[in-house]
C-alpha cells in the first residue's frame, strides 16, 4: 500500500458546523482503517465569533504529531481561511463554496489567495445543501460528501458516522444531515473528473480493535476502570468533557458526578473520599488547580489520596482558555506551601492518558498522596485512534496498604517506616483511631509542632515519594544507544512532536536520540542522566517561556542545557525542533 | 503599486509573454493572470515529443510556478472567466468573484474543434489541446498498439511522428480536410500521402469515419469508408476553436474568433485579443486572419502588452504564411518538421 500521511484542514466561523465536520471526518477516517490524529483550535467564546479549524492527520501509521503542513484544507468560510493558506503544502488541495449567496469582491474568495499550485475544487455547498434538505445548514456535510468523492473515500463509511452522531437527533436531521453529505458527494463524484481527484489509497480493514478517542475520554476511561467512585468537578476549559463523559458513564457503574460550587470543594470532597476509602478524582485547569493548591498541600501533610487532573491551558491566571501550553509544570510539582512532596506525571499520547489515569488511583493510595495528571489542551482536545485494552484484575487493585491486625487498638497511622509509607486504616474500622490534620504530628497524628518531629515526619514524607519512582513510568529512549550530537528530551504533547523530529533526523543519518519523560515529580534522575552523559548537547523544547522542564532537570546535565521555547498556544511544531537540532549540530 | 491593474486572461504562449512584458512596460502596476488550466504556462509544440519521451516534463514549463511571485505577477491558476463586462471593466469568475480591470487581455486559446458527424463518437476520441490531454496520450502509450488518426491539423504530424518513434501502428485518414490549416491542393495531398506511407503509415485516403464500435478497452472496431480498422486508440485532429463563448452577450465583436484591429484592440478602450483566440485585421488583405503557432504567439502576446501599455505596434502576419481555410486566412509558423 502506497504510503499515506495527510493532513486536513476544515476552517469555518463559529457557528459554520466546523467541528462537527472535524468530528464526522475524524471517525469516518478511522473507521475506514487509517490512523487519525486530530485536533481542534477554536475561540474561547461559545458561539458568533472567532475561526475554529480542525486538524486532521491521517495515514497508513501511528502518528504521533499534527503535521506543519496541510495537505487539504476544506473552507467553510473564506475569509477565516485565508489565514491557513501560509500552512498549506505545496499542490495542496482546496475545496471551497464557488457559489456564495452574492458576488464578491476581489479578495473575498479563497480562490484570490491561494498558491497557483494549488489544486482548486470548487462546490455550491450551499446551494447543494439546501436544494437536498431545504437548508443551507447543511454546506459542511455537503462539503465532507466533495472531499469522500475526490478522495476516493467509499461514502457509507460516512453515512455510518452521521447516523451514530444525528440519530438521537430524530428522523428530520439526520435526513437533512445524509442528503446533504449525498449531494455533495454525487455533485463532486460528476463535476470533477476521475483523473484529476487525488484519490488516497485506503488501507486494509482495522483489525485491532482500535478506537477513535480524545485525551479526555481516555482519562475519564482510564478512571473508570480504575474502578473511580466519585467525580467531583467544576466545568472549566479544556477539562470539562472529562467530566461531560463520567457523567453518562460512571452512574452506570454505581458511581456518582458532582457538580460542586468551585475547584476548592472539588478537591475537598476528592480528599475526603479517599479518606472514606473510595476513589475519587477532579480534572481541572490552571485557574482551578491554583485554588485547589491549600488542599493538595493539605493532602501531602495528611497522606491523604487524591487524583487531580489539570489539563493544562494558557496561562497565568485565566490566560488562553482554548489554547495549549504547558507552563503549569512548576506549580504542579512545587506549588504550595511548605515543602509539599507529590507525584506529577504527565502522559505525552491519547493512550498514556488511559493508561497514567488507571495508574494514577493506585499510586495515591498506596504512597497516600494526591497524584497530579498533568495533561495539556493539545493532548485533552486531540483525539487518536487507540487500542483501549480495559484493566487487568492488577490494574485495578487496591493499592492501600492497610495496617496489620496486630496494631489494633494501638494504631499509628503516620508510623515512621522504611519506606516511608505508613499503614492506612480507613475511618471507622473499629480499633484504628487516628487523628488526620493539616498541623504537622506525632506518629500517632497528633498535632506536634517539635524540631524533632518535623523534620523527622518532613524526611518520611519525601522518602516516600522518592520511593514511588520504582511504580512510576521510566523514562524510554529512542536512540541506537550509542554516543549522539544531540538529545531531545520533551514531556507532554510536545514529546510527540520531538520523536517525530527526532526520527526524522536519524533517518537523515544524523547522530540524534529523544528521551520521553513521564514521571516529572519524582523524577528517575539516573536514568535522565545516562542519557545526557550520551550527549553532547541536551535540547528541552517546551510549549512555555520559562523552560519548565529545563529548571527541574537542567542541573543533571555536565552543561546548559539547550532550550525551546514557545507560547504560541499552539502544539509544537516537528519541523521546529529538527531545525533546532540541526542548527546545533551545526553548531549554530 | 499604482492602481492601474492589468488582466491578461490565459497562459498559453500568448497570455504568458503578454504578462511577463507587461511586468517590464509597467514596473508598478497590478498584474493578474489567470488560467483554467491548474498549471504554469507550457510550451505546447512540445507536448508530442513529452509523449514520445525525448522530452522531459520539465522541459515542457515556461518557468515555475513561482517565478509569477517573482515577477509581482499575481497568478490564479485553476480559474474560470465566466462573464466579462467590457464598459464597467470587470470580469466575473466562476466561484463568483468579480475583478475590476484598467487593462485587458484576452488570450484564452482555443479548443480542440470536433466536426459535425463525429461529434457522437466524442467520448472516445483523444485530443491533444492541453497537458493533461498529452498526459493521456502517455498513459495509453504503453498499452496501446495501433492508433487511428483523424483529421490532419498541424499537431496531427508532429503525434505520428512521436508514435512512429515509439513502434505504433499508424493508420491516418488523409482527405482535404487533413492539413488544416493549409490551403488544400491535390499537389499537397499526394505529397503528404507520399511522405506518410513512405515512413510506414497506413493511408486511407478520401474517406470519411461511417461508424465506431468499441470492442473492449482500448479496442475500437472503425468502419472508414469500405473499409474496417481495429486499433487501441483514435485520435482527433481537427484544428481548434477560439474559447470564447463566455463571451456571448459581452459586446466584443465575435466571428469565430474576437475580431481586433491590426493592433489587436476589441474596440474597447485598453481590451485586447491576442494569440488563437484573436480573429485580427489586415488592412492589405482587407480581411480577419487568425494566427497558429507557439512563435506567433508568443510575439501577439508581446504586441498585445506593448499596445495596452500606450504603444502603437502592428500585429505580424507575413502575406506568404497566411492560408486560407473555410473562408478564414490562417498564418502558420509552424509547418515543419515532417
Amino acid at each position: 500500500m502506497a504510503k499515506v500521511d495527510v493532513t486536513i484542514e476544515i476552517c469555518g466561523m463559529s457557528g459554520d458546523g466546523t467541528i462537527a465536520a472535524g468530528g464526522i471526518l475524524n471517525e469516518a477516517m478511522a473507521a475506514v482503517g487509517f490512523s487519525v490524529l486530530a485536533f481542534d483550535s477554536y475561540p474561547a467564546e461559545i458561539r458568533g465569533f472567532g475561526r475554529c479549524v480542525t486538524h486532521s492527520r491521517i495515514g497508513d501509521r501511528e502518528m504521533r504529531a499534527l503535521s506543519d503542513k496541510t495537505h487539504v484544507l476544506i473552507s467553510l468560510d473564506d475569509k477565516e481561511s485565508q489565514s491557513r493558506i501560509p500552512f498549506l503544502a505545496k499542490e495542496a488541495v482546496v475545496l471551497f463554496d464557488n457559489k456564495p449567496p452574492s458576488y464578491v469582491e476581489e479578495g473575498i474568495s479563497i480562490a484570490g489567495h491561494v498558491e497557483p499550485d494549488a489544486r482548486l475544487f470548487g462546490m455550491p455547498f450551499s446551494d447543494l445543501a439546501a436544494a437536498a434538505s431545504g437548508s443551507t445548514r447543511g454546506r459542511n456535510l455537503a462539503a465532507l460528501g466533495g472531499f469522500a468523492a475526490i478522495f476516493g473515500v467509499p461514502p457509507e463509511h460516512f453515512h455510518g458516522v452521521i447516523l451514530k452522531k444525528f440519530k438521537a437527533k430524530g428522523e428530520k436531521v439526520l435526513d437533512a444531515n445524509l442528503k446533504s453529505f449525498d449531494a455533495g458527494y454525487h455533485y463532486a463524484s460528476e463535476a470533477f473528473k476521475e483523473r484529476e481527484r487525488p484519490v488516497l489509497s485506503l488501507p486494509e480493514p482495522e483489525k485491532e480493535g482500535k478506537i477513535l478517542i480524545s485525551g479526555n475520554e481516555a482519562v475519564a476511561r482510564g478512571a473508570l476502570d480504575a474502578g473511580l467512585k466519585l467525580y467531583f468537578g467544576y466545568p472549566i476549559t479544556p477539562a470539562t468533557p472529562i467530566m461531560e463523559f463520567l457523567a453518562k458513564t460512571l452512574p452506570e457503574r454505581g458511581g456518582r458526578v458532582v457538580q460542586m460550587e468551585d475547584e476548592i470543594a472539588s478537591i475537598g470532597a476528592v480528599l475526603g473520599s479517599f479518606f472514606a476509602g473510595k476513589r475519587a478524582m477532579t480534572a481541572t485547569s490552571g485557574p482551578g488547580f491554583a485554588l485547589m493548591t491549600e488542599l493538595i498541600t493539605h493532602g501531602v501533610m495528611s497522606e491523604n489520596p487524591a487524583v487531580i487532573v489539570n489539563a493544562q491551558r494558557g496561562g497565568p491566571a485565566t490566560g488562553l482558555p482554548s489554547k495549549t501550553e504547558q507552563s503549569d509544570l512548576q506549580a504542579a510539582v512545587f506549588g504550595g506551601p511548605g515543602d509539599s512532596a507529590r507525584i506529577v506525571i504527565a502522559p505525552t499520547h491519547v493512550r498514556e492518558c488511559y493508561d497514567f489515569t488507571l495508574l494514577s488511583f493506585q499510586l495515591a493510595e498506596r504512597y497516600q498522596t494526591p497524584v497530579i495528571v498533568l495533561t495539556d489542551f493539545f493532548l485533552n482536545n486531540r483525539v487518536e485512534k487507540v487500542r483501549i485494552p480495559g484493566a487487568s484484575e492488577a490494574q485495578a487493585a487496591d493499592w492501600n496498604v492497610y495496617p496489620e491486625e496486630s496494631s489494633r487498638g494501638n494504631y499509628e497511622r503516620y508510623r515512621i517506616t522504611e519506606s516511608g509509607i505508613s499503614p492506612r486504616a480507613i475511618p471507622g474500622t473499629e480499633g484504628f483511631l487516628f487523628d488526620a490534620t493539616g498541623l504537622e504530628h506525632t506518629e500517632k497524628g497528633r498535632p506536634d509542632y517539635s524540631s524533632e518531629i518535623h523534620s523527622k515526619m518532613t524526611e518520611k514524607r519525601h522518602r516516600k515519594i522518592q520511593g514511588a519512582l520504582k511504580d512510576l513510568p521510566e523514562p524510554v529512549e529512542f536512540s541506537s544507544g550509542e554516543a549522539m550530537d544531540v538529545g531531545v528530551i520533551a514531556w507532554g504533547s510536545t514529546f510527540g512532536s520531538a520523536l517525530e523530529a527526532v526520527l526524522g533526523a536519524q533517518q537523515e543519518g544524523l547522530r540524534v536520540g529523544a528521551l520521553k519523560i513521564a514521571s516529572l515529580f519524582p523524577y528517575h534522575a539516573d536514568k535522565i542522566r545516562a542519557f545526557m552523559k550520551k550527549c553532547k548537547e541536551i535540547l528541552i523544547p517546551e510549549l512555555n517561556y520559562e523552560g519548565q522542564l529545563a529548571n527541574l532537570i537542567g542541573h543533571l546535565h555536565s552543561k546548559d542545557v539547550v532550550r525551546l521555547n514557545r507560547t504560541t498556544g499552539m502544539p509544537m511544531s516537528a519541523t521546529l525542533i529538527l531545525d533546532k537540532v540541526k542548527a546545533m549540530i551545526r553548531g549554530k | 503599486m499604482s492602481e492601474e491593474h492589468f488582466v491578461v486572461i490565459g497562459n498559453g504562449p500568448a497570455g504568458h509573454h503578454a504578462a511577463a512584458t507587461l511586468r517590464l512596460e509597467a514596473p508598478s502596476a497590478r498584474i493578474t493572470l489567470i488560467s483554467k488550466e491548474p498549471h504554469g504556462c507550457y510550451r505546447p509544440h512540445l507536448l508530442p515529443k513529452w509523449i514520445s519521451g525525448h522530452v522531459r516534463e520539465e522541459a515542457l514549463y515556461v518557468c515555475p510556478v513561482e517565478e509569477y511571485k517573482a515577477m509581482a505577477i499575481k497568478f490564479r491558476s485553476g480559474q474560470r472567466v465566466v462573464a466579462l463586462n467590457p464598459s464597467q471593466r470587470e470580469l466575473i469568475l466562476d466561484h463568483k468573484e468579480m475583478l475590476r480591470f484598467t487593462g485587458l487581455i484576452l488570450a484564452v486559446g482555443g479548443k480542440p474543434r470536433i466536426p459535425e458527424p463525429l461529434r457522437n463518437f466524442r467520448d472516445v476520441l483523444f485530443t491533444l489541446k492541453r497537458l493533461e490531454d498529452a498526459r493521456m496520450w502517455k498513459e495509453e502509450m504503453p498499452q496501446v498498439d495501433s492508433v487511428l488518426m483523424m483529421g490532419g491539423d498541424l499537431t496531427s504530424l508532429a503525434v505520428t511522428k512521436a508514435l512512429l518513434e515509439l513502434g505504433k501502428k499508424v493508420y491516418f485518414m488523409v482527405n482535404e480536410e487533413a492539413f488544416w490549416p493549409l490551403r488544400w491542393s491535390a499537389g499537397l495531398f499526394e505529397e503528404m500521402s507520399q511522405r506518410l506511407r513512405q515512413r510506414g503509415v497506413e493511408v486511407l485516403a478520401d474517406q470519411r469515419v461511417r461508424g465506431i464500435t468499441r470492442k473492449g478497452d482500448r479496442d475500437y472496431e472503425v468502419q472508414v469508408g469500405p473499409q474496417t480498422v481495429r486499433v487501441g486508440m483514435i485520435g482527433a485532429f481537427f484544428g481548434l476553436m477560439p474559447d470564447v463563448r463566455f463571451l456571448a452577450g459581452s459586446g466584443l465583436r465575435l466571428d469565430r474568433g474576437i475580431l481586433v484591429d491590426e493592433y489587436l484592440n476589441t474596440g474597447f478602450h485598453g481590451i485586447y485579443a491576442t494569440g488563437d483566440c484573436a480573429q485580427i485585421y489586415h488592412p492589405e488583405l482587407r480581411d480577419y486572419w487568425v494566427s497558429v503557432g507557439h512563435d506567433n504567439a508568443v510575439e501577439l502576446g508581446r504586441t498585445a502588452a506593448l499596445n495596452l501599455v500606450g504603444n502603437t505596434v502592428k500585429a505580424k502576419g507575413a502575406g506568404k504564411c497566411i492560408f486560407e481555410i473555410q473562408g478564414i486566412k490562417v498564418n502558420t509558423s509552424w509547418w515543419t518538421e515532417f
